[in-house]
Parts: C-alpha cells; sequence; structure tokens
C-alpha cells in the first residue's frame, strides 16, 4: 500500500476515534415533563382490603373485623430527586377511597421531567387549608370528609364492624390540626424507591405502587383493641394514637416508568 | 273652558312626573358590604368572593329554600326570621326535618363579617363553611351536601342563577356556600336608636342614658361596642356543672373551657328572646336578675362574674331601656333581605 493511502487511514482513523469520544462528551438527556400516577393499593396483611363488610380480618390482638369504609387524604406530595432534594408538587391535594375504583391513586401532573428516587407526602390535611374556606377538588366538603361542627378535615376514615366492640361498630374518624392543643394529627410519609428509580419523561405516563396495610393503623407504636377503642370521632388523645400508628402502614412496592 | 282644560292637562303632567321621580330608597335594590361608623376591620375579607347582585341574590333564594333539607320541609329563614333579626320568634329551642328538637338556641344574623367564629362554641372558624353545618345535622337540615348540589343541578331554576352568579352554570358546594356567604355578610345592622345617637342625630330618654351609663360600667368589658360582644368565650354562671352542654370544650377538649359559650352581640335583643345557649330565659328581667342574684359559681366561672353584678330594679329597668335602643328597625324592615315572594 502506498505511503500516502496509510497515513490517510491513519489520520482518519484517529479523526474517527477522537470523534467517537467525544460522542460520548455529548450534552446529558433531557427529559420531558410529564405525569406521575401513585396508586396506592390498600391490603389488609397479605389480601386486598373488601370493602364490602364480606370479610372477616384479625387485627394484632386477636380482635375479628370488617372492613365498610376506607378513605384518606394525600397532600402535599413531595418527589427526591437525585441531588438530594425536593420537587415540591403545588396544590397536591388527593383523596383516596377504596370504594370508587378512579380513587385509588393521586395523580401528579406536570411534574418536571428527569429521574426521582423518592417521595414524601402528608397523611391529612395541613392547617392552613383546614380554616380556607369554602374549596373545590378533593377538598370539596361534599366528599364527607369535614367535620362542619368543628372546622377541619377528617384525614382518614375507616369504618366497619368488629364482634369485640361493644356496639358492634368501628368508627374511626381521624383529624384535628391544632397544634396548641396537642390535636395535631397530619403526619408525613417518607418513602425510598430503594434501589429503583422513577423516571418522568413526557407522554408515558408513569406510575409509582404504595402498598398500604390496615392492619397497620391497629399496632406500632400502640396495639389497639376494639373492645377499648372503636369510635373515634373528634381530635384528641386517641386520634393522634392513631395517626402514630398508620403513619407506617405504607410501604413503596415498585414503579412502572412507563416505557 | 279651555283654561280648565289646559290646568287640567298642566296638573296631570305635573302629577305624571311626580310619580315618575323614584323614591331612591324604596327601590334600591342593590346591596353592597360597607363598614359602618366606629365599626372595627372586618374579620372576613371577601378574597375571591366580593358581594354582587347576582351572588347576593343566589344566596337570599338558597337562605330560604327548604331545597337544602332532606325532606324540602326547613329552609335556613325557618329557624332564622328577618322580623326577629334572623333568630327564631318566641323559640327557645328550633325544630328541624320531623319535628326533632335541637340542643341550642338560634343566634340572631347580622354583623357576621366581623365574627372570628360562629356557634355557641365557636366551633366553626369561617364563615364560608358555616351554612354547611345546619345542612347535615341530623337534627336540623339532616341532608348532605352532595345531594344539595345534586338537587339544585337537576333544578329548572338554579343552573341559570349560578350561571349569572358565577359564570357558567356548573353547580358546586364551594359555589352554593360563597353565594349564601354573600347574603349572609350582607346582613349589617348599624342603624338603632344607639347608632344614631351615637352619631348625634337624636337624643335618649333619659332613663335610656342612665342605661347607657350603667351598661357602659358593668356590662361593656363582655359586650363590647360597638359590636355589642367581645366574641371571647366565657362562663356566665348560668349552672354549677355542665355535664348536658359543655359549650367551648367540646370543641377545645380542655376542662378549663367546660360551660363557656360565646358572648353573643346584644344587638336588637329585645327581638331575641329567649335569652341564653339554651333560651332558658324567657325576658330582660330574668337577665338582669340572673346577673345580680343568680350567679352559679363553678371553677370555670368568670372572673369578671365573681359575686355577680349587683343592680338595683331601678337599675334594671334602666339598662333595659338602654337594650331596647339596640333594636335596628332598619334592618329588620329592609325589603333587601327578605324572601322574594
Amino acid at each position: 500500500m502506498k505511503f500516502s493511502k496509510l497515513l490517510y487511514l491513519a489520520l482518519i482513523s484517529i479523526t474517527l476515534f477522537f470523534t467517537a469520544c467525544k460522542k460520548d462528551d455529548d450534552s446529558p438527556k433531557t427529559y420531558e415533563t410529564g405525569d406521575v400516577s401513585v396508586e396506592f393499593e390498600n391490603v389488609v396483611g397479605s389480601v386486598h382490603v373488601d370493602v364490602f363488610g364480606t370479610t372477616n380480618y384479625t387485627n394484632q390482638m386477636g380482635e375479628q373485623f370488617t372492613v365498610t369504609k376506607l378513605k384518606y387524604y394525600i397532600t402535599n406530595v413531595e418527589l427526591l430527586k437525585e441531588d438530594g432534594s425536593y420537587y415540591k408538587v403545588p396544590e397536591s391535594y388527593y383523596l383516596i377511597d377504596e370504594s370508587v375504583t378512579s380513587m385509588h391513586k393521586a395523580l401528579l401532573t406536570d411534574i418536571p421531567g428527569g429521574v426521582y428516587k423518592g417521595i414524601r407526602y402528608m397523611v391529612g390535611v395541613d392547617s392552613t387549608r383546614n380554616v380556607s374556606g369554602a374549596q373545590e377538588g378533593a377538598l370539596d366538603i361534599g366528599n364527607d370528609m369535614f367535620w362542619t361542627w368543628n372546622s377541619g378535615y377528617i384525614f382518614f376514615k375507616m369504618e366497619g364492624t368488629s364482634t369485640a366492640s361493644s356496639s358492634g361498630d368501628l368508627t374511626f374518624h381521624i383529624g384535628g390540626f391544632k397544634s396548641s392543643l396537642n390535636q395535631a394529627a397530619m403526619r408525613t410519609v417518607t418513602l425510598s424507591f430503594g434501589s429503583s428509580t422513577l423516571t418522568v419523561d413526557g407522554a408515558r405516563e408513569a406510575e409509582v405502587h404504595i402498598i398500604a396495610d390496615l392492619l397497620d393503623m391497629f399496632k406500632t407504636p400502640t396495639d389497639i383493641s376494639f373492645a377499648t377503642l372503636n369510635f373515634v370521632m373528634m381530635p384528641g388523645a386517641n386520634a393522634m394514637k392513631l395517626a402514630d400508628n398508620y403513619v407506617d402502614m405504607f410501604t413503596f412496592d415498585h414503579i412502572h416508568n412507563g416505557e | 273652558m279651555r283654561n280648565n282644560v289646559f290646568k287640567i292637562v298642566c296638573w296631570s303632567a305635573l302629577l305624571l312626573l311626580g310619580s315618575c321621580v323614584k323614591d331612591e330608597d324604596s327601590n334600591s335594590n342593590e346591596v353592597k358590604f360597607y363598614i359602618p361608623n366606629n365599626f372595627p376591620q372586618p374579620v372576613y375579607t371577601f378574597a375571591n368572593n366580593e358581594i354582587t347582585q347576582s351572588g347576593f341574590e343566589l344566596g337570599r333564594k338558597l337562605f330560604y329554600d327548604p331545597i337544602l333539607s332532606r325532606d324540602s320541609s326547613i329552609s335556613c329563614g325557618n329557624c332564622h326570621q328577618q322580623n326577629v333579626a334572623f333568630a327564631n320568634a318566641d323559640h327557645r329551642l328550633s325544630h328541624g326535618v320531623d319535628g326533632l328538637n335541637g340542643t341550642r338556641n338560634s343566634p340572631a344574623l347580622f354583623n357576621l363579617a366581623w365574627y372570628p367564629s360562629f356557634f355557641w362554641d365557636g366551633g366553626v372558624t369561617n364563615i364560608e363553611v358555616q351554612a354547611a353545618a345546619p345542612i347535615v345535622n341530623p337534627i336540623e337540615m339532616d341532608e348532605t351536601i352532595a345531594n344539595c348540589v345534586m338537587k339544585l343541578s337537576r333544578s329548572k331554576t338554579y343552573p341559570k342563577l349560578f350561571k349569572n352568579a358565577f359564570g357558567n352554570d356548573s353547580i358546586t358546594s364551594k359555589k352554593m356556600l360563597l353565594a349564601l356567604t354573600q347574603f349572609m355578610t350582607a346582613l349589617i345592622s348599624a342603624d338603632s336608636k344607639y347608632d344614631q345617637y351615637v352619631a348625634g342625630k337624636v337624643q335618649l330618654t333619659s332613663n335610656e342614658k342612665s342605661g347607657l351609663d350603667l351598661f357602659r360600667q358593668k356590662c361593656e368589658s363582655c359586650h363590647k361596642e360597638p359590636l355589642f360582644s367581645d366574641r371571647s368565650y366565657r362562663n356566665n354562671g348560668l349552672d354549677f356543672s355542665f355535664g348536658k352542654d359543655a359549650g367551648r370544650a367540646h370543641i377545645t377538649s380542655l376542662a378549663s373551657d367546660s360551660g363557656k359559650f360565646t358572648v353573643p352581640s346584644l344587638r336588637n335583643v329585645a327581638l331575641t328572646y329567649p335569652y341564653m345557649h339554651d333560651g332558658r330565659m324567657k325576658d330582660l328581667t330574668a337577665v338582669m336578675n340572673h346577673y345580680s342574684n343568680g350567679v352559679k359559681p363553678s371553677s370555670t366561672l368568670d372572673s369578671l362574674l365573681q359575686g355577680g353584678i349587683p343592680l338595683s330594679n331601678q337599675e334594671k329597668l334602666d339598662i333595659i331601656s338602654f337594650l331596647n335602643t339596640l333594636t335596628d328597625n332598619t334592618f329588620i324592615n329592609d325589603r333587601r333581605f327578605s324572601e322574594v315572594q
């Protein structure tokens, strides 16, 4: 082979080589704004909860119970970015209602594109919005989650039956936001995605699946016996006890990044 | 003859013109919020809910409409009657759907934009959600908010009224409540004989003036002018113990609040008998006697009422004379606040 051709070949190879290296240094991928559906799977131990009251469950104290209503507020949602800071989802107020299929999720819209490694949210409604007057959407008082006699939202509503309860009924309406009276029952849940990550990128709606185990509402740190506590319908110490229990009922399960 | 015809024509013309000149007051239908002389700034900010004529009229219609009760038998106006300043005339307690009796005396409604809380125990802290409480109470109107919205949406008349007031005909609980709020906050009572006296327009009789002086010495601390209430919660010595109705403690769960009730405004008090949170006192004489001789001690009795308020019979009479000057006839006769037939 002619020497000049060899030289050309060498030059081209070197150029290609460096160009190929340059390609690795291209500007980073841009992610587009998208939606995230945070799905709450309500279970009792290992089975999905039946809110028709036809399934018998057993609490930590060995007492039988059924469930006829399960509703709770998930609000003030934040997503943990890779750099360790949180993105606050504006105006994020969602009502989860087990009896309505379309209300098993919190749909977060217009989330900045990117990769997230955790989620943080409040179970309940922040104190300001408890006294902000007539509101719409999830905070509409027509959702039957507001104490009209003592202005404030019911954060978590669980109803059912139990043979251990003197009335036969279980009525747990948990609420209260006044810290001055030691009645603030709002609780913050922080969940890491572990080795998974959430990718928000444009039209494909990503899903984060969280499991909420109702059994945890009645144990840890306080084991609840329905014989002694089966009716809570106002702010106070009992509401706080149950809120301290249910704060750890949520576990991160898995993510669908919508690809 | 021509002269007479001319005269008749002229007089007729004059009469015709005269009848065309409208009396400004009687035809003025417009409602505005205003701050009367000497009143402080209101608590309600009207943010996103300025009073508009269509919003006010929708709120008024809702106020008098029994559609908001389960069986369409009870409206707000049943227990809040304009001729007694929107209290419940001559009723110790009110009765709701199915004739069920309530537990507390229906408060009069006026000057609500100045109140930081509502009810005898202050349980409601934003006037926008006040109306929801009697609507859903099983012993009052026994209806759900969702049903109210559904009934209004299905009615032949309301969707258009909501469209006029809010720009579109989709009815939500928020819009319903905002309209009611516009009506309620428009109810301003500040034109009693007392108000006119303070403005220098009228004189009080000597008994009324003595009564005012006594009032300022002995009643003012709680029934502060010009609202005639400081809207605090106090135990005014009605009972030794409060198992039946703990008042403010029902809201705070604090033992120190047991037996405390909201200090009511005394405006229009001559109209709003019977008195106290459970309507136990039938007239102002009974109230005067209570304060002078009937105050019952308990651990939460207001410190200002230890030992009661000694009053001679003449002093009682004078105070009652003064209290009668707080009746606002302009307010109770204002057609803008009345039910439209």
